[in-house]
């Protein structure tokens, strides 16, 4: 148990949904440190010239994704209720971004392992035969070249995706898949949409206005599959 | 943004989505069924530009405290979107709602300088409205214009159905509450409501009036088409400061903007008079706010806004008779929650080591300073009432404090001027150079020292008592601009000046009458857009414009206007008479200055608009 009035980290759940998917990282940063000063959190400073709260963010979301589970860490110069938090925050926040859950935690961001995304296709060719296709490919070895330091190579992403699950809804194509998201084996969504793009052919340039998919993170785990906490 | 799926895509594949998205904590969202009056407003520049926007965060907040009145936001689209939304038929939308701007019952553009005149024109585009007012149909909004520019509203007179004269907080109301009785009263027609809205003080609807023109194209007059249509259109403003409205919260953006800080506006209007100033002249009288007012502003602000700077605006921040009460009030709590305190502009000679130590802007940044003129006799002729002396004591203070980068702005082809003033800027900078050396090398600020002159070209303006000059021609500005950069030899003086194509386009924009609104409206059909930014600016596209739809710029530019003639301006009253910038003009020829109105009244008229103020009698 932490004690009241000694330093401690908040950690809090939240959502980034509708349109404020598109709100990059480094500017979601920014947006938090200044609801954490207007919500009157007891916040903890860097030190130095130029004082900054002490903020830090789990696995960051890329631009246009949407998700339900978020993190981050909030350093606190005295402990305050868990759901007075909660609602400092969200007095400061709109229904597209807005803290879902608070609490003192006992893991690091370091040990997460996997995230669950859904993803909605919705493609002019959406068949059940093209939801077999994406799912053979997302099990069987997809190579995508990764551009790196000593040049291109290329990479076997499939061992950092399971729970493939690919199916007709609604004349879309609805894919829930579970990704390696540690810090050393991170795959990104839109990183294995690219790869499925490249190799099946869909969601092609010209048909922009035409096609379109969604990204949703829908839950995050530690690396022995336990709900991330 | 009726179909979701198409703007999603759309923004994915541009920069800076969040630009496009709205879905800002403070934006004020209401149920558009249950409101009277849709208004729209738009500014014809970036995102970014416009959130930082005073004037449209005070009426974005005077209108949506209306209940019937639901007051959205619309910005202009970077080039890549623009494209997009062309390409794709996404028109205009506002950000709140994400409606279509042409479904909207009013729209409002500020037009904040002369260079977004064609962005304006494109946003009305992308929207689907056409450019010309007298081409709008009765489904079309209002589209109204405000903000500085249209202090001579003639070269966009055609493209507005009304035009708000003077400060917008108790007109843009008035206009919608008539809008809201004609159509809850089935008497609303486009032209029954134009014709009621000229009725109102500070509002001028240019189809009323009716130009002609003398033989060698000067203004023959300008006369209202109908009975009771005023002759002369009085500017508004509020009266009293500490009573009127000011936003308690901010739209807060999610992305980076130009000014991502609480804005504290101090006064309106300026004491000083500068011939060549025109925001001197249309914003007297002076009005000031209680430094009581201020602090509980600031402090409100603050607290909704988290940011951690707040920025004291006014034309001449020094010139506030209660500086010192404003910022013992602000210092007693900015500190601890470590909020700093800026100024956007410092006069030479009000700079002290109290306000150095007191405003960490002016504590930490680079100084800059406005001589504006090389020599004492040209700063006499513009009335800028600055000496070398003050420089001299000001940038001493400035080293002694442990600065060494100094920046100095300067105006070339003003009035008078000859080779001898661009030859005293040189002179000038090298002073500053030589008061750094003349401080014992131990009191020197390390890192060696570094001025910056930065040239602008002057361009007559409206409403100012230069306002009949010529404007230097282009090759005279140029070469101004060579001779100067021969004369600063020292390799510690860094020069820099404006494009002169740009002033010469912004001066016949500036300058310009009802004749010249095809050329605009043609520079936007070649693609003009975003003039104001440097890399789309084309001069060329501009002066084939003009010449194609038979625009003699040099007759707004080089010419000058006679005294005697009948100016496109001439039916706007800002309060400020025209003897008195005529007596200005003369005491300019005449190397006399004119004292502040703290020192003593000239009778410059602007009193008679009344106002709770300080200096006026
Ligand atoms: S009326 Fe006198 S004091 Fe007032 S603004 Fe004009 S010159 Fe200044």
């Amino acid at each position: 148990m932490v004690q009241i009035n000694e330093p401690c980290t908040v950690r809090v759940k939240f959502k980034k949904v509708g349109r404020l998917k598109f709100v990059s990282h480094l500017d979601l940063v920014r947006t938090v440190m200044k609801v954490i000063v207007r919500a009157g959190l007891p916040l903890r400073f860097s030190e130095g010239f130029n004082p900054k709260p002490k903020l830090s963010f789990a696995a960051p979301l890329s631009t246009g994704v949407e998700s339900v589970c978020e993190y981050m860490d909030i350093k606190l110069y005295k402990r305050v209720p868990e759901d007075e938090v909660v609602a400092m925050l969200n007095k400061n926040l709109t229904d597209e971004l807005c803290a879902l859950l608070a609490y003192y935690p006992e893991s690091k961001f370091t040990e997460l392992g996997f995230i669950d995304y859904r993803i909605e296709l919705d493609l002019l060719s959406a068949t059940e035969a093209l939801c077999l296709d994406i799912e053979k490919a997302l099990t069987s070895p997809l190579v995508i070249v990764k551009k790196g330091k000593g040049g291109e190579r290329e990479v076997d992403i499939s061992p950092m995706i399971r729970n493939v699950s690919c199916k007709l809804e609604g004349g879309k194509i609805l894919l829930e898949c579970c990704l390696s998201s540690s810090p050393a084996e991170f795959l990104s969504p839109e990183l294995m949409i690219k790869a499925l793009k490249d190799k099946l052919g869909i969601l092609k340039e010209e048909n922009l206005t035409e096609e379109g998919y969604t990204v949703m993170r829908t839950e995050a785990y530690f690396a022995d599959m336990r709900p991330f906490r | 943004m009726t179909n979701i799926k198409h703007i999603d895509s759309v923004l994915k594949s541009v920069e800076k989505p969040g630009r496009y998205i709205g879905g800002e904590f403070g934006a004020v969202i209401k149920d558009k069924e249950s409101v009277a009056c849709r208004f729209a407003f738009l500014f014809p520049d970036t995102y970014e530009i416009g959130m930082s926007n005073l004037g449209v965060r005070i009426l974005y907040d005077v209108l949506n405290r209306e209940q019937d009145i639901w007051c959205e936001r619309a910005y202009a689209p970077w080039v890549d979107m623009k494209e997009k939304m062309e390409r794709y038929g996404i028109p205009l939308y506002a950000l709140e709602s994400g409606d279509p701007v042409s479904e909207f019952d009013l729209v409002g553009f500020s037009l904040q300088y002369e260079m977004c005149y064609t962005t304006a024109l494109s946003m009305m585009k992308l929207a689907g409205i056409p450019i010309y007012s007298r081409d709008r149909g009765e489904e079309v909004p209002i589209i109204i214009a405000g903000g500085p520019c249209v202090y001579n509203p003639e070269p966009v007179a055609d493209f507005f159905d009304l035009i708000n004269i003077g400060e917008g907080e108790e007109v843009l109301l008035e206009i919608s509450r008539l809008y809201i009785q004609m159509k809850k009263d089935g008497s609303y027609t486009r032209s029954a409501f134009l014709r009621r809205a000229a009725d109102i003080e500070g509002v001028y609807i240019p189809s009323l009036y009716e130009v002609s023109y003398n033989a060698d194209g000067t203004i023959r007059a300008f006369t209202p088409r109908e009975a009771g249509v005023p002759a002369k259109i009085k500017k508004r403003i509020v009266a009293d400061l500490d009573k009127a409205p000011y936003p308690e919260g901010l739209v807060m953006p999610y992305i980076q903007t130009v000014h991502d800080r609480v804005v504290l506006e101090v006064y309106r209007g300026c004491i000083r008079g500068c011939r060549f100033c025109q925001a001197g002249m249309v914003y007297r009288p002076i009005r000031e706010k209680s430094p009581e007012t201020l602090c509980r502003q600031a402090k409100c602000l603050y607290e909704s806004s988290g940011y951690d700077e707040i920025s004291l605006i006014s034309l001449s921040i020094s010139d506030y008779s209660r500086l010192r009460e404003l910022t013992d009030g602000l210092l007693e709590w900015t500190d601890d929650e470590r909020v700093s305190l800026s100024l956007p502009s410092l006069r030479l000679d009000s700079f002290s080591e109290e306000l150095m130590q007191r405003i960490s802007s002016v504590r930490q940044g680079g100084l800059t300073f406005a001589p504006e003129a090389g020599t004492q006799r040209l700063r006499d002729v513009i009335n800028k009432n600055v000496t070398e002396d003050d420089l001299v004591r000001a940038v001493d203070i400035a080293f002694r404090g442990g600065k060494n980068s100094v920046k100095l702005y300067f105006m070339n082809g003003l009035p008078t001027e000859t080779l001898l003033d661009i030859e005293g800027i040189a002179a000038t900078a090298k002073r500053v150079v030589d008061c750094y050396f003349a401080l014992p090398k131990p009191e020197r600020p390390k890192g060696g020292v570094s001025v910056t002159v930065s040239v602008s070209c002057f361009i007559p303006k409206p409403f100012t008592p230069f306002q009949w000059e010529a404007q230097d021609s282009l090759a005279s500005l140029r070469m101004k601009q060579q001779h100067l950069k021969e004369a600063i030899t020292d390799r510690r003086v860094r020069y820099t000046y404006h494009d002169a194509e740009v002033s010469v386009i912004e001066a016949i924009l500036a300058r310009g009458d009802r004749r010249i609104a095809p050329a605009i409206a043609l520079a936007v059909e070649r693609g003009a857009n975003l003039d104001a930014w440097d890399e789309f600016f084309d001069y060329d596209r501009w002066m084939s414009a003009f010449r194609d739809t038979g625009v003699d710029t040099d007759f707004y530019t080089t010419r000058g206007f006679g005294t005697d003639e009948i100016l496109p301006w001439d039916m706007i009253d800002i309060g400020v008479t025209k003897s008195f910038l005529l007596r200005e003009r003369e005491r300019a020829y005449a190397e006399k200055t004119t004292p502040s109105c703290q020192e003593s009244c000239s009778g410059c008229g602007a009193n008679k608009l009344g106002g709770k103020n300080r200096w006026c009698k």
